[in-house]
């Protein structure tokens, strides 16, 4: 009998993961400009990986959330660098690798440093908020990574362990929307109340709002009108293994 | 069964470790007109599951070469997902205490192996057409 290669031999394979990536807008008072971008990782073509809910769902019951996470990071850096990416660099990462993986800071700085990026240029994007297993670690590790110059950005605020506590505890730079709230919100009133509720949440704490999800007009102007304005969405551009180009980008509006 | 997949393409999941006999299983369903999606293991059939929703799961009773009767942990979070699903076991090691487990658990049939693919088509149409 022969056993076939397992999905997480092909994830962590040669050629495993690819990198796509989303614009994040700064939009309004005139302005319409790329802020940064999203590095989105993907598994090949053609495999169950290829699907970024299977991907991320199968790492996390294998348990490979830091050997996964650092792949998905080498590969956006990577990508990043060969096509000149110039502007801050969104990259994900699950709150269980930044309490587990003791050699998570010195392994991105090495990463980006090979590369010739500034960590500077780097949000670290906190995904799958969970209970803590080694709360002390989780602030130790965060405190490395912005005395290195890392911005944090936390992911899903209004949903699951991504609540007030979590907020008020990580005080991250970006406060991310999710699309929950944010796609349709110009027809419903009680989503507008939660994004006004949090981004006066982010102002008080010294953070600023993306919403993810804007994927119409109608969405753009309600969040322009409720002062939110870091955006992304399919609507401001999908991901691609093309990074967004600033000039690129005003062209559009401007077309 | 060709005709009937063909005008309702179903979706199914196949769980075999096995790779001859996960190659012929994919090739039989998809040529007769089925959406066919494969696992190999028990968290990546998991995954798929979670995030999918399938009309009939064929899950092989022992993966990963252990004894440890995984199929019946594919069938387990079938039920927590989807009262819906079809599931079909197979399994080589077919004791009555396993096919009792498997029914109890809610599998919808119990097939030796090897079975031939024409015997686990038909069965999977009866399924599929009593749902």
């Amino acid at each position: 009998m022969s056993s076939p290669q397992t999905l997480l031999q092909e994830i962590l394979g040669k050629g495993g993961l690819s990198t796509l990536f989303q614009p994040i807008m700064e939009i309004g008072a005139g302005l319409h400009e790329l802020f940064a971008v999203e590095a989105l990782s993907r598994g090949q073509k053609g495999t169950n990986a290829e699907r970024a809910d299977v991907l991320f769902d199968y790492v996390r019951r294998k348990g490979k959330e830091i050997e996964v996470d650092r792949a998905c990071t080498a590969a956006a850096l990577s990508a990043a660098a060969a096509n000149g990416i110039g502007c801050p660099l969104s990259i994900n990462v699950h709150a269980s690798t930044l309490e587990r993986d003791e050699q998570w800071v010195e392994f991105l700085a090495g990463a980006c440093a090979r590369r010739g990026l500034p960590l500077s240029h780097v949000i670290l994007e906190i995904v799958e908020q969970q209970k803590f297993w080694d709360e002390r670690r989780f602030f130790q590790t965060l405190d490395q990574l912005r005395t290195a110059g890392v911005r944090i950005a936390l992911a899903d605020i209004g949903l699951g362990y991504s609540n007030y506590r979590m907020l008020i505890e990580i005080r991250p730079e970006f406060f991310e929307i999710d699309p929950y709230f944010v796609t349709g919100c110009g027809e419903r009133a009680p989503a507008r109340a939660a994004i006004e509720s949090i981004s006066l949440l982010a102002g008080r704490l010294g953070g600023r709002v993306i919403a993810r999800g804007v994927e119409s007009e109608s969405d753009l102007r309600t969040l322009e009108a409720l002062g939110i304005r870091l955006m992304q969405g399919y609507y401001l551009g999908s991901p691609d293994v093309e990074p967004p180009r600033a000039a690129e980008l005003a062209q559009q509006e401007m077309s | 069964m060709t005709a009937a997949a063909t005008t309702r393409p179903y979706r199914m999941l196949i769980v075999e470790d096995e790779s001859t006999v996960l190659f012929a299983l994919r090739k039989y369903f998809t040529a007769a007109g089925y959406r066919v999606d494969y696992a190999r293991e028990l968290e990546e059939a998991e995954a798929l599951i979670a995030t999918t929703q399938y009309h009939i799961v064929i899950a092989d009773l022992r993966l990963s070469g252990s004894s440890a009767a995984e199929g019946l942990e594919v069938l387990r979070f079938v039920r927590q997902q989807s009262r819906g699903t079809k599931v079909v076991i197979l399994t080589a090691y077919g004791s009555p205490e396993i096919q009792g487990s498997a029914r109890m658990l809610g599998a919808s049939a119990f097939l030796q192996k090897p079975a031939p693919l024409p015997e686990i088509g038909a069965t999977v149409l009866r399924l599929l057409e009593e749902a």
